[in-house]
């Protein structure tokens, strides 16, 4: 393995053990992983195979309960939880199955929202946001909030959201499994795009194999542990 | 600054988004608000109402004496004529003339008054007509005949208890006994001019005025006076005028010569009432707010219970949980302040409109009341005081701080995956 510092993420023996009741569930089982900046790689699994709760773990969602973790050079498992806040804001870009957009924000605020906290100038703002809506087939859909969105049109708000401040890395929880296949096809290109254009890492927790398919690697999931880590050529 | 923007535009959004619950509660704040601010207001005119007749009854809202003059009220402790002129020099200057509305030279000793029909126990007022007419409010419960006048000499003006015990009438003739300055008993004859009825039991029996000129002579005490009881338009600004005088007569008179005192020393019983009447008031408004503080819970937690995903979000996407804590924090305060601004607001208007006439409380307690000496009006006329705005808005906006405090501190230490997994 190369110096945990220069790859976009790289986890050590990492476990995830939740305890419900007397009982002791390991989610994510002495997983030790290393993701390269610009990698475009699928996490592939069945329910419940611990892919969702290693992309929350890689996002400093939630803390390992043993191994480490590494993102764009910095040890999470060292860091508060202000300075994991500020490490995904300003590293971090998350687009979740659900959405998640805030509903008392446009449709432009919602994908502005993580670059207003990082303090960028509202020009900047817009003109990062307008291209990318642009692009991605919203133009024109700035002021609406997600309620007058469809699921397609608030998925690709939420990845403007997730790649509008450049971060280093983007997580995408299932982001197509709300969607028919046109519009997965469609956000996938996207996601292909800016992966290639601007050199953002992207990592799909996903069972999708459409997600599958346009990933370079694929890593395998199994009962919390990796069964298979395939780089395709 | 622009991040506190968002997150202030957040909190006004989401304040927005439940509207009903909103405006239920800011109702409920923008009630307790005005009742506040009116409460207080009409708390503030009772008990200047209540000042207001004890101090002209009384000493005045300060009193300038000889030390020892309230303990024993002993002709010997008076302030002699030289005392009694730098005092009103003092009165006459203009840094307090502008503080003093007016002010009445007195002479109180306690003696017998006697007619044909008998001898009661009396209190004696000498006093300079003219100012004693501005000073107190007796002169204007005349039921038969006038009050003093600057040229009366033997003239009294009694109530019409002691007026019925001594069968006096106008122009009836009585007898003044009291010790003179030498300590010796002496008597003076007067008629009566006027007979009075304040409403006060104990004043109407034994309280006589007499000018002040005439009992120099009679008990042989000149120009000097008991006390000298000055007047100011609120009693709130009592306790500088105090201060004022007590350094500015420092000079002027001999230690122990004079003491200066305001009403609440000069009438404990008084200043009693009206602290255990604030207390009441502050108990009710006490309740009052801790029961729409518990509304301000109810809301905002309430809000925070239905938006647990949105706080994981937020938190996902960098919010710092102290930033997400803020955020609650923002709307159950604006809720608070935008409320508090609006119920004081209305409070005011409240207090504006009854300024003029006043409520009439006259069916709740008859004509009229008294007790310690004061003339309760039924007429409540509300007092409009500055300072009673941000005392309402700190206590209201303390309230909102406190009661948005726990449901920011659960907004903080949500755990963000779980809250993403829970779902509406």
């Amino acid at each position: 393995m190369t110096d945990p510092t220069t790859s976009a993420v790289r986890t050590e023996h990492v476990w995830k053990t939740f305890h419900q009741e007397a009982e002791e569930i390991h989610a994510v089982r002495d997983v030790t992983i290393e993701i390269a900046r610009g990698e475009f790689t699928a996490l592939a699994g069945p329910s419940g195979s611990g892919k969702t709760t290693l992309l929350n773990v890689i996002g400093g969602l939630t803390r390992p309960s043993r191994g480490q973790v590494w993102v764009a050079g910095r040890n999470l498992t060292e860091m508060s939880n202000p300075e994991l806040a500020r490490l995904r804001l300003g590293q971090v870009g998350f687009v979740f199955q659900a959405y998640n957009l805030l509903p008392v924000l446009t449709a432009m605020e919602n994908a502005e929202f993580p670059m207003l906290l990082q303090g960028i100038d509202p020009d900047e703002r817009a003109a990062r946001v307008g291209e990318l809506f642009k692009r991605i087939g919203l133009d024109g859909m700035e002021g609406r909030r997600p309620r007058k969105l469809s699921g397609g049109q608030q998925q690709r708000v939420a990845v403007v959201r997730s790649v509008a401040s450049k971060p280093a890395l983007v997580l995408a929880d299932e982001p197509t499994a709300n969607l028919d296949s046109a519009a997965s096809d469609a956000l996938l290109d996207v996601m292909r795009e800016l992966n290639e254009d601007l050199g953002i890492t992207f990592v799909f927790a996903t069972h999708d194999t459409r997600v599958m398919e346009r990933c370079r690697r694929l890593v395998r999931m199994v009962d919390g542990a990796i069964e298979s880590d395939k780089v395709r050529s | 600054m622009e991040h506190l923007g968002v997150l202030v535009t957040l909190a006004f959004r989401n304040l927005r988004r439940q509207l009903r619950r909103t405006i239920l509660t800011a109702s409920a704040m923008v009630i307790g608000g005005g009742t506040l601010m009116f409460s207080l207001s009409l708390g503030d005119g009772t008990h200047e109402e209540w000042i207001d007749s004890g101090v002209r009854m009384g000493s005045g809202h300060v009193a300038i004496e000889h030390p020892r003059f309230r303990s024993g009220r002993k002709l010997e402790d008076r302030l002699p004529a030289a005392a009694r002129d730098a005092v009103e020099a003092v009165l006459r200057s203009p840094a307090v003339a502008a503080q003093v509305t007016t002010a009445s030279a007195k002479l109180t000793v306690t003696g017998m008054a006697s007619s044909a029909a008998g001898a009661r126990p009396a209190r004696i007022m000498a006093v300079d007509p003219v100012a004693e007419a501005a000073f107190g409010t007796i002169d204007d419960q005349t039921v038969e005949g006038r009050y003093l006048e600057p040229d009366d000499r033997l003239a009294a003006y009694v109530g019409v208890t002691l007026a019925e015990a001594l069968g006096l009438r106008l122009d009836s003739r009585l007898v003044l006994t009291a010790q003179d300055a030498q300590k010796e008993i002496a008597g003076q004859l007067v008629r009566v001019v006027g007979i009075y009825r304040s409403g006060v039991p104990e004043i109407d029996q034994s309280l006589i005025h007499m000018p002040l000129a005439t009992a120099g002579e009679w008990l042989g005490s000149g120009e000097d006076v008991t006390n000298i009881g000055v007047l100011v338009a609120d009693s709130a600004a009592v306790s500088g005028l105090v201060r004022t005088l007590r350094a500015e007569l420092r000079d002027p008179i001999a230690e122990g010569e004079a003491a200066v005192i305001g009403w609440r020393e000069a009438m404990p019983e008084l200043a009693a009432a009206v602290a255990i009447d604030d207390f009441g008031n502050y108990l009710v408004y006490g309740i009052l707010f801790v029961i729409i503080g518990f509304g301000i819970v109810n809301t905002v937690l309430m809000s925070v219970m239905h938006r647990h995903r949105e706080f994981g979000v937020l938190q996902a996407l960098g919010l710092t949980p102290g930033q997400t804590g803020a955020v609650v924090l923002f709307e159950g305060l604006s809720l608070t302040a935008v409320s508090a601004v609006i119920g004081i607001a209305l409070g005011a208007f409240l207090t504006w409109y009854f300024f003029g006439d006043g409520l009439d409380f006259s069916g709740m307690m008859g004509e009229e009341m008294t007790f310690s000496g004061v003339v309760i009006d039924p007429v409540i006329i509300p007092l409009f005081r500055p300072s009673r705005f941000a005392q309402s808005i700190t206590f209201i906006l303390f309230i909102g701080t406190v009661a948005s405090i726990y449901p920011a501190i659960r907004a903080a230490r949500i755990d963000v995956t779980e809250s993403m997994k829970f779902d509406r």
